[in-house]
Formats: C-alpha cells, sequence, structure tokens
C-alpha cells in the first residue's frame, strides 16, 4: 500500500486521467499462497471541483497495483483527487494537478 | 420466467432506487447490492445487481485481447456513448463472477480501461444501464494461456 500515481492531461476540454493505486489486491487464493488475509482495494473514486468524476466498486479480481484510466470534462489545473478504502477499512488519497 | 428470488431481488433494487437520491455522489456496490459480488454466474451477476437481464448491443464497446500471455494482468477497456448510469464488467473464468461496477456520474464519459485477473480461459462482459433503466451488454472471449490467480 502507498501513494497512488496519478497522471492527469486536459485536451479540448476532456481530462485524461491515469492511475496507479499501489495495493496487492489479494483474492483468496492468492491470500492462502502468501499466507496472508484476503484483502482489496473496494471502492475507489475521484474529486476535481468538489464533484465526484468517477467511481468505481471493485472486487479482488482487479490486477495487483491496480489501473485504471477514465476522462472527464474538465480543465488544465484542476485539483484531482483520488481516495480508495479497501476491504480492511484502510484508506489512501492522493492529489495531483491537471496538465 | 420469475422465481422469488429474483422477485425479491427485484423488489429490492427498486426500493433501493427510490431511497437513494439521483445526484448522491458516491455509491458503494459491494454495500448496496453485497449478493451480486458472491455470484458465481455472470447471468446471476447481472440480475442480482441490476434486477433483469442485459441485452448484448454494438452500442457497448468492450475492447479486450485475444490472448492474454499473462491472466495477472489483462488489460480491457468499455466505452460507450449511450446514457449510462452504471457499468459492470464481468467475467466467468475466476470464482466470482462481478470485477468492478463504476457509477456514472451526470453528463460523466464512459471511456474506462482497467486490468483485471483471470484464472484460465473466459468470456469478459461489460454491461451497461442506461439512465432510463436500459440494460446492454457486450461480451469477448479471452484465451489465457498463463492463468493469474496464483494458479
Amino acid at each position: 500500500m502507498g501513494k497512488t500515481r496519478i497522471k492527469a492531461k486536459e485536451k479540448n476540454g476532456i481530462v485524461t486521467v491515469k492511475a496507479m493505486a499501489k495495493h496487492e489486491m489479494l483474492s483468496g487464493v492468492e491470500a492462502k499462497k502468501a499466507g496472508k488475509e484476503i484483502n482489496f482495494i473496494t471502492h475507489l473514486k475521484a474529486e476535481a471541483g468538489g464533484k465526484v468524476v468517477f467511481e468505481v466498486s471493485m472486487s479482488q479480481f482487479l490486477s495487483k497495483d491496480p489501473y485504471i484510466s477514465f476522462d472527464y470534462a474538465g480543465k488544465k489545473g484542476d485539483q484531482i483527487t483520488i481516495s480508495w478504502v479497501d476491504l480492511k477499512g484502510n484508506t489512501q488519497s492522493d492529489t495531483d494537478t491537471v496538465k | 420466467m420469475m422465481n422469488r428470488r429474483n422477485f425479491l431481488g427485484l423488489g429490492l433494487g427498486v426500493a433501493a432506487a427510490a431511497m437513494v437520491p439521483a445526484n448522491l455522489a458516491a455509491v458503494d456496490f459491494r454495500k448496496e447490492k453485497p449478493k451480486a459480488w458472491s455470484a458465481t454466474k455472470v447471468d446471476e451477476a447481472v440480475k442480482e445487481l441490476y434486477g433483469a437481464a442485459a441485452t448484448e448491443s454494438a452500442d457497448v464497446k468492450l475492447k479486450a485481447p485475444d490472448i492474454a500471455e499473462n491472466g495477472a494482468v489483462v488489460p480491457i477497456s468499455v466505452e460507450t456513448k449511450l446514457d449510462a448510469e452504471s457499468v459492470a464488467i464481468f467475467q466467468d473464468a475466476n470464482p466470482e463472477a462481478t470485477v468492478a461496477v463504476f457509477t456514472v456520474p451526470e453528463g460523466g464519459i464512459v471511456d474506462y480501461s482497467l486490468r483485471l485477473k483471470m484464472q484460465k480461459t473466459g468470456n469478459v462482459s461489460a454491461v451497461v444501464k442506461t439512465r432510463d433503466g436500459k440494460l446492454y451488454s457486450s461480451a469477448k472471449l479471452v484465451k489465457v494461456t498463463k492463468g493469474g490467480c496464483g494458479g
């Protein structure tokens, strides 16, 4: 677990966000193998300008260090915050500026 | 066919929809529809999540590789111009079917990419729920040469 890497770029009023959250995303089988407890990000959202611009509820079937990308109508200089919560209740929140 | 279980699920869905204001920001589908995440079949998961079955549509553009050499990282993307309220990703290669459920904000753009794990060869599918309550889907077969769930 750690900082979420965020890359956000605006073009013609559309901001493309690419983000990689740092999380093991252990499914049942994987957790057993690693001798750890099952744990994965369950909900991730992105906020810009006080509005939720993206959100997803997730399962254990997303790859380790889940990568996601999405678009939203925004502008250069927007502060975009991506936050997530996992099965154990750990949370992580990171902010980046749209380029 | 309407059996008791589906009927109840449908009722719950309607009740939940009535209680939640339309512009509510964060929807955690894991809390709202816990059963949808334990369903082992795609059809069941779609029903638990949305209360009905989806119709195949070319308006749902799902991109996935024909062959995934590494099942641990299968890149997929889903795109639609439909006025979507919610988008969900499923597969039938893992013990449970549901992968992710996106909530589309008002006026949101549906062009999502993510990477998922697949234990073996299977179908990846995407279901789009429009704001007028219709369900559309698209599916694609992905051949997995090396399983990605520790297998």
